[in-house]
């Protein structure tokens, strides 16, 4: 089975916010509610001030808390180590939105399932990149097959210092940051 | 150099809101409950063949314990988003998940405390009960109170403990995700049940029983609050911060620093009345002005662990790992 990752190569990040009206569109994701975001912070002391565009998604973990905490089995990590959500089985008791420590899950109005990122796992199974993929224009985010040598992201993950959001929550994330500061110039 | 952050943007950051009070009177129903078949069933399993009339307290908590539960199994289930799925709880169990264990706990110790309610009716008080098949099914759960009081007793320590863990678990959430506070939530248990015990028992050397060990409970419950707190401080930076709201007096804090003002004054006078009352109740006959502040005592009590559940189940929302 492949080992999908996405790499967010934050050193082409412009912050034009295309991939949340890509993700919001393709998957019909509800008003006021995102399934990725992208943070931006500003940092330092003026006038020495430095923005960070921070694109956030479901981590797609391989130690998800959601899914430990999911008391029917409707969140699950399925045979391509991507998180999903059994619609059907989910009661909405919310365990799962407390236990992701990156926020990335929402109820869904009106109908009461705990929503998500899904990786676009219906586009990947036709053989196209996720929706926030796929419209980047700075080709920030990129997705791929881990276990493949070749796939671009096992390459960039090669060549540059790459990190992951709040490591000392020991999910161990499958969403890859390579900081602006990670290469040198 | 010092870094701050001096802006995030609030198009798309997450504003969490995951429970709210509905969960809070669960996890205090539970805990309540909790605490009456406890006690109730100590009570049964330490006393000898007893004067009905003697039992009649004890009764009581036992016969309260169920219909407490299940006020508290109706606010969650009024808490989830849909209701209809509840039945999925009893086609899967999540050995890894709480909630699971809770759901299974809960769906089985319903009918046991019932049934235990039911075999702690002895045969002169039979005629209370208004079914036919109740007093039959009372007549032949009675043999059974022993065995029963045994398992209602681990069935107590395991919702207490339960409510918890519930949110101990929670890695995402620095308040809530601390060792402290399972046993925090059976200590708070016990000493609800004990205080509702106080204020429906009809004598008053069962109120200063129970007074009595309330005052030790209370003191346990402080001293964890206070080591609660001291491990949050001494841990990393998001624990640190997690128990900022009690102590920030902001527009967006102010309901927690009262919450925890209000926690700091209770506790303690009920304390200090408690001691009290059991000084004068050692000296010999309990005045109705005794009673009256041993009830009131445990009325403080039962605020005070009200409170904190309330506080900490929307605090702990606002805090995160950073």
């Amino acid at each position: 089975m492949p080992r999908y990752v996405m790499v967010i190569d934050q050193r082409n990040c412009i912050g034009c916010y295309a991939c949340v009206a890509a993700c919001k569109t393709e998957n019909d994701v509800p008003l006021e509610h995102f399934r990725t975001r992208v943070v931006e912070t500003v940092q330092g002391e003026f006038p020495n001030l430095r923005m960070e565009l921070r694109s956030e998604l479901c981590n797609h973990c391989d130690n998800p808390p959601c899914v430990s905490n999911c008391p029917t089995g409707a969140s699950y990590k399925s045979k391509d180590g991507t998180v999903q959500i059994n619609r059907n089985r989910c009661v909405g008791c919310k365990a799962c939105i407390a236990a992701c420590p990156y926020d990335a899950r929402y109820i869904y109005p009106g109908q009461g399932f705990a929503d998500k990122c899904t990786l676009c796992i219906h586009r990947i199974k036709q053989g196209k990149e996720p929706a926030c993929v796929a419209t980047c224009i700075g080709a920030s985010r990129v997705f791929g097959d881990l276990d493949d040598p070749q796939s671009k992201v096992s390459q960039l993950l090669s060549e540059a210092n790459s990190s992951v959001l709040l490591p000392e929550a020991g999910t161990r994330p499958r969403v890859f940051y390579i900081r602006k500061q990670s290469k040198p110039d | 150099m010092e870094i701050t952050i001096t802006g995030v943007n609030a198009i798309t950051y997450p504003s969490l809101h995951i429970w709210n009070w509905t969960v809070s009177v669960y996890l205090f129903c539970g805990g309540l409950a909790a605490g009456l078949l406890i006690m109730s069933a100590i009570a049964n399993l330490r006393a000898g063949p007893a004067n009905p009339e003697d039992r009649v307290d004890t009764v009581r908590a036992a016969l309260l314990a169920p219909f407490v539960l299940m006020f508290g199994m109706f606010f969650i289930w009024l808490d989830l988003e849909r209701h209809f799925n509840t039945y999925w709880f009893f086609l899967s169990f999540e050995p890894a998940a709480p909630m699971s264990w809770g759901g299974w706990g809960l769906g089985l110790g319903l009918p046991l405390s019932l049934a235990y309610a039911l075999s702690n009716v002895s045969q002169e008080h039979r005629q209370w009960l208004r079914f036919d098949f109740l007093k039959e099914l009372a007549a032949w759960l009675n043999p059974y109170l022993k065995p029963l009081a045994k398992i209602v007793f681990a069935l107590g320590i395991f919702i207490g403990i339960y409510t918890g863990v519930l949110l101990s678990v929670l890695v995402a959430r620095p308040l809530w995700n601390t060792p402290v506070l399972p046993i925090h939530c059976l200590v708070s248990a016990l000493a609800t049940g004990a205080a509702v015990i106080i204020l429906i028992a009809t004598r008053g050397s069962t109120q200063l029983f129970f007074t009595k060990i309330n005052l030790w409970l209370i003191t346990t419950d402080l001293i964890l609050m206070v080591f609660d707190f001291l491990g949050h401080l001494t841990s990393g930076a998001s624990h640190r911060e997690s128990i900022l709201p009690f102590f920030t007096y902001t527009s967006q804090y102010f309901v927690f620093g009262v919450a925890f003002v209000l926690i700091a004054l209770l506790f303690p006078l009920a304390l200090v009345s408690m001691l009290l009352c059991v000084k004068e109740g050692n000296k010999g006959e309990l005045s109705g002005a005794t009673r009256f502040r041993m009830k009131l005592s445990a009325v403080m009590v039962l605020a005070a662990a009200f409170i904190i559940r309330l506080a900490w189940v929307y605090a702990g929302q606002l805090t995160k790992l950073s």
